[in-house]
C-alpha cells in the first residue's frame, strides 16, 4: 500500500442546489487531483438532484474546532437583550397606545403599499 | 473546566457515554474509546464492502434487463450501489486513520477473507425475477436495518445513511416495479417470482443474522446498541421485514415456502421455521454458493484497473 499513502486526496465538497441558495456541506471524497474530485463530486453525491455550483476544498486546508474548543462554544441563556424575544413587552405597550406591534415582516417588508 | 486532553481515560469513558447518552453525535476528531472505534469500523468496513460486492450479482443482469428503460433502471441502482459503498468507505477510512490504514488495506482484508461482506451477496441470481426480487425484498429488509442506524451515535456514518436511505427507497420501488410487472404477466412470469421467492426466503431471513450468539459464537448486536449506534436487535428486524412483507407478498398470489409461518396472536410475533443456520456458518466463511466467483471477480477487477490507480499517482503534484 506505500504507493498509495501518496496518491488519494481527501476532499470536501459543497455544493448549492439553486443560483440563489447557500452552499451545503455534501461529504468527503478521494481523489488525486481538484479535476477528478470535481468529476468525482458529480459521480458521488449529485446523481440525481439538481445542483448549481460546486466547490470542492482540500482537507488539508481546512482548519476545526477539536473537541475541547468545541466546547467553549456552548452559551449561557442569556442574551435575550440580542434578541426579539427580549422585546416582546412592547406588544402589550403599543396596544395601551391603540397602535399594534409591527412585526419581522412588515419591518423587513420596506413600508411601501 | 478541565480539558478533554488532560482527563483521566476514564473521566473521558464517562463523558463519552455521557454524550452518547445524551444523544449528542460523535465526530471522527472526537475522544472515542477504543471499543467504539473497533466497533464501528467493523461495521461500517463490512457495511461499505457489501454495498460493492452487492453490486456484482445486479451487474450480471444488466446485458440481460428486457427493456432499455429496465435496463437504465438497474444500471442507476448499480450504479447508486457504488456510491454508497463510495461513502462508507470515506467514514471507516477517517475511523482508521489511527491505524495508519486506508481503502487499499480494507480490500486486502476483503481479498485475504478477513473482512466479510454481507451473507445475502453470497447467492445465485437464476432470472430476472430474482433481480427484482433483490430490489423489493433484500434492498427492502437493508433499508429496515438501515433506517434504525439513521439516528446512530456516530455523526459521520449517521450523515452517510441519510444518503443512502433517500436513494434504498428508489431501489425498493425498482425491485416493486419489476415484481408487479410480473405478477401481472403470463403464468410463465408468474411462476418465476415463486421460484424467486422459494429460492431467497432462507436468505432473507439470515439477512438479519440469528437471533443470539449461541448460533455462531458471536455477535455484534450487544456492543452496537450499548453504543447506541443501533437500537433493535436481529429478530426485532426479522419481526418488522414480516410485519411490512408478508402481506404484500401474500397480496400478490405468491405462497411463503414455509407451511409453518404464522402469527401468533397471544405472543404478537410471527412463528417461522428457522433457516439453516449452519448453511449461514459456511456463507460467513465465504463458502457460500457464489463466494469464491465473487471475490474473484473484485480480485480480477482490482488488479485489471491497478494501472488506471498508476496513471493518476504519477500525475500528482
Amino acid at each position: 500500500m506505500a504507493g498509495e499513502k501518496t496518491f488519494y486526496q481527501e476532499y470536501e465538497v459543497f455544493s448549492k442546489r439553486t443560483p440563489t441558495a447557500s452552499f451545503q456541506h455534501q461529504f468527503s471524497l478521494l481523489a488525486p487531483n481538484e479535476d477528478m474530485a470535481f468529476v468525482l463530486a458529480q459521480e458521488n453525491f449529485m446523481r440525481r438532484e439538481p445542483v448549481a455550483d460546486i466547490w470542492i476544498m482540500n482537507r488539508k486546508h481546512i482548519r476545526g474546532l477539536n473537541e475541547e474548543e468545541k466546547m467553549s462554544l456552548s452559551r449561557i441563556d442569556n442574551k435575550d437583550y440580542r434578541e426579539t424575544k427580549g422585546y416582546g413587552y412592547l406588544r402589550k405597550k403599543w396596544r395601551e397606545y391603540e397602535q399594534n406591534m409591527l412585526d419581522e415582516k412588515e419591518i423587513l417588508g420596506g413600508g411601501g403599499k | 473546566m478541565t480539558g478533554v486532553l488532560a482527563m483521566t481515560e476514564e473521566d473521558q469513558m464517562d463523558r463519552f457515554m455521557e454524550r452518547i447518552e445524551a444523544g449528542e453525535k460523535i465526530e471522527a476528531d472526537d475522544w472515542m474509546p477504543e471499543e467504539y472505534r473497533i466497533t464501528l469500523i467493523k461495521l461500517i468496513s463490512m457495511h461499505g464492502i457489501s454495498e460493492i460486492m452487492g453490486a456484482l450479482p445486479e451487474k450480471e443482469w444488466v446485458p440481460k434487463a428486457p427493456s432499455l428503460r429496465r435496463k437504465l433502471g438497474i444500471m442507476a441502482k448499480v450504479q447508486d450501489e457504488m456510491g454508497h459503498g463510495q461513502l462508507l468507505l470515506r467514514v471507516a477510512e477517517d475511523l482508521l486513520k489511527p491505524y495508519g490504514k486506508n481503502r487499499g488495506d480494507i480490500m486486502q482484508d476483503l481479498f485475504n477473507e478477513d473482512l466479510k461482506f454481507h451473507n445475502v451477496f453470497h447467492m445465485e441470481t437464476k432470472t430476472w425475477a430474482d433481480a427484482g426480487l433483490i430490489g423489493w425484498l433484500v434492498d427492502g429488509a437493508a433499508i429496515i436495518t438501515q433506517t434504525d442506524m439513521l439516528k446512530a451515535s456516530y455523526g459521520p456514518y449517521a450523515r452517510a445513511l441519510q444518503r443512502i436511505c433517500a436513494e434504498e427507497v428508489f431501489h425498493a420501488q425498482h425491485g416493486e416495479a419489476i415484481i408487479m410487472a410480473l405478477a401481472e404477466g403470463t403464468e410463465e412470469q408468474k411462476a418465476l417470482i415463486q421460484e424467486a421467492l422459494n429460492r431467497w426466503w432462507e436468505a432473507l431471513l439470515m439477512f438479519f443474522g440469528p437471533a443470539s450468539k449461541s448460533t455462531t459464537g458471536s455477535t455484534k448486536q450487544d456492543a452496537t446498541i450499548k453504543y447506541k449506534i443501533r437500537t433493535k436487535t436481529n429478530e426485532d428486524f426479522r419481526q418488522m421485514f414480516f410485519d411490512r412483507y408478508i402481506p404484500r407478498i401474500l397480496s400478490l398470489g405468491l405462497t411463503v415456502p414455509d407451511p409453518t409461518l404464522h402469527y401468533d396472536e397471544a405472543e404478537k410475533v410471527w412463528k417461522y421455521a428457522q433457516p439453516d443456520w449452519t448453511e449461514f456458518k459456511k456463507i460467513i466463511r465465504n463458502e457460500g454458493p457464489r463466494s469464491q466467483e465473487r471475490l474473484n471477480l473484485r480480485r480480477h477487477s482490482y488488479e485489471h484497473n491497478a494501472w488506471v490507480r498508476d496513471a493518476l499517482a504519477a500525475v500528482v503534484n
